[in-house]
């Protein structure tokens, strides 16, 4: 409190201590910060209350008006408010204020807000959730289930395609959960109401798999794109033509133009997972043994054809 | 480890707290602490609960039964409001695109 404990109150210094009081309760009344959530009222009671301590005592206020003790009075103990507490999310007299079993939005709300962290902290102290006794009777405890959480690893080709694939929850029971198509790495898919069980009303809690897909030995994925290195022969690269190339659909006929090289990418466009494309980089691969016709004909060609693929290189020193 | 006051030192605590009106606290439970081998012990939350309790009852005199009502109405409010703040602050760290759906969402909803 600064300044005037009088005016704090809005009473004159002539007021009795019964006018202090009621001036003090209506201040309390109006502007107590467990009841008015604006920060001035807050402040209006910060004072008012200083201030009441301060006049309530007769002595205290008759030391105050003879300038014997200034307006902060004596110490006063740090006042609490309740509020400060009651918010939090561990608050022990947290009570629920109607979503849960609401029709439309119960399950949204749980998944938010599910009060399960609350209960089983206070549950560790010997007092639950259900604690708070209304009326002299128990309330009944309901609790949502436990959400599980699993990883679980699918093959290149089901992430990409969609598919089935069955599983075996912790109790035993064998769930079969739907790939969706164009799953990525990473994706999470909510099985409602297949995790835990509840408590008295309370529901089943869900399952979340965490998909990992499993790397392929010839494909990679970015997104929507698929990837591919597609090895072609000498003769395909310096003559073209058309090659059968794997996609996720089978095989597909590419055509390799002329004078192909390494590295150079085509684009098999809508091969890839939904609406994406192939993406195809072209590796040339030697036969798998030079023999005597080729190394000749490449002897005589290079005599009058021989190219530098290197120009441009810097080699450093 | 949590500290817990003692009937005796929340007393002294709160100004308003009477043995009395404490007792009649624990008996409604209205307030409740947890049990100790040395009896009730009072957490941070329970002595801001006391305070305000003592308040209400002090400023309106209000009868028991009303006083739990009361207080059970705060309690719902203070949850939701915790859990509002939550909200809130998940929504606020969505970019503005999902923001921008909330907020017509909601005036549609709420005028």
């Amino acid at each position: 409190m600064a300044g005037d404990p009088y005016a704090a109150l809005g009473v004159k210094k002539t007021a009795t201590e019964a006018e202090v009081k009621a001036a003090y309760r209506k201040i309390a009344k109006a502007d107590h910060p467990d009841l008015n959530p604006d920060p001035a009222a807050a402040e209006r009671f910060k004072a008012a209350a200083a201030a009441y301590d301060l006049l309530k005592d007769p002595e205290q206020r008759r030391r105050f008006d003879a300038g014997e003790i200034d307006d902060q009075g004596q110490e006063r103990p740090q006042r609490r408010y309740y509020r400060d507490h009651a918010e939090a999310a561990d608050n022990p007299y947290a009570r629920s204020y109607g979503f849960e079993n609401d029709a439309d939005m119960g399950d949204v709300f749980s998944d938010l807000f599910g009060r399960r962290g609350a209960a089983g902290r206070a549950g560790a102290e010997g007092r639950g959730f259900e604690g708070f006794a209304q009326s002299g009777q128990q309330r009944d405890f309901h609790m949502r289930g436990q959400d599980h959480r699993f990883t679980l690893q699918v093959d290149f080709m089901t992430a990409a395609k969609g598919g089935k694939t069955r599983i075996t929850l912790p109790d035993g029971n064998d769930l079969e959960v739907t790939i969706p198509k164009g799953a990525q790495d990473g994706q999470t898919i909510r099985l409602k109401e297949k995790g835990g069980a509840g408590l008295g009303k309370g529901g089943p809690g869900d399952a979340y798999l965490t998909l990992t897909v499993a790397p392929d030995p010839q494909f990679r994925r970015e997104g929507d794109d698929i990837f591919l290195t597609l090895p072609i022969t000498l003769a395909e690269a310096v003559l073209g033509g058309k090659v059968a190339t794997p996609t996720i659909d089978g095989p597909v006929n590419l055509t390799i133009p002329k004078g192909a090289t390494t590295g150079q990418k085509l684009r098999l466009r809508g091969r890839g997972v939904n609406g994406g494309d192939q993406q195809v980089e072209l590796k040339i691969v030697m036969p798998p043994k030079v023999d005597p016709e080729l190394e000749a004909f490449m002897e005589s060609w290079r005599k009058s054809h021989d190219y530098d693929p290197r120009i441009g290189m810097k080699y450093g020193s | 480890m949590t500290r817990y006051y003692s009937s005796t030192e929340v007393v002294a605590l709160i100004d308003d707290l009477t043995e009395p009106r404490l007792t009649a606290y624990l008996r409604a439970s209205i307030v409740e602490p947890v049990a100790t081998p040395d009896g009730p012990g009072f957490r941070e939350t329970d002595v801001a609960r006391l305070q305000l309790l003592c308040d209400l009852d002090e400023n309106y005199t209000l009868p028991e039964e009303s006083l739990k009502m009361v207080m059970g109405l705060i309690d719902q409010l203070n949850a939701m409001r915790g859990d509002m703040r939550a909200l809130m602050r998940a929504v606020a760290s969505e970019p503005d695109e999902v923001r921008s759906r909330i907020h017509s969402s909601i005036r549609v909803l709420r005028g």
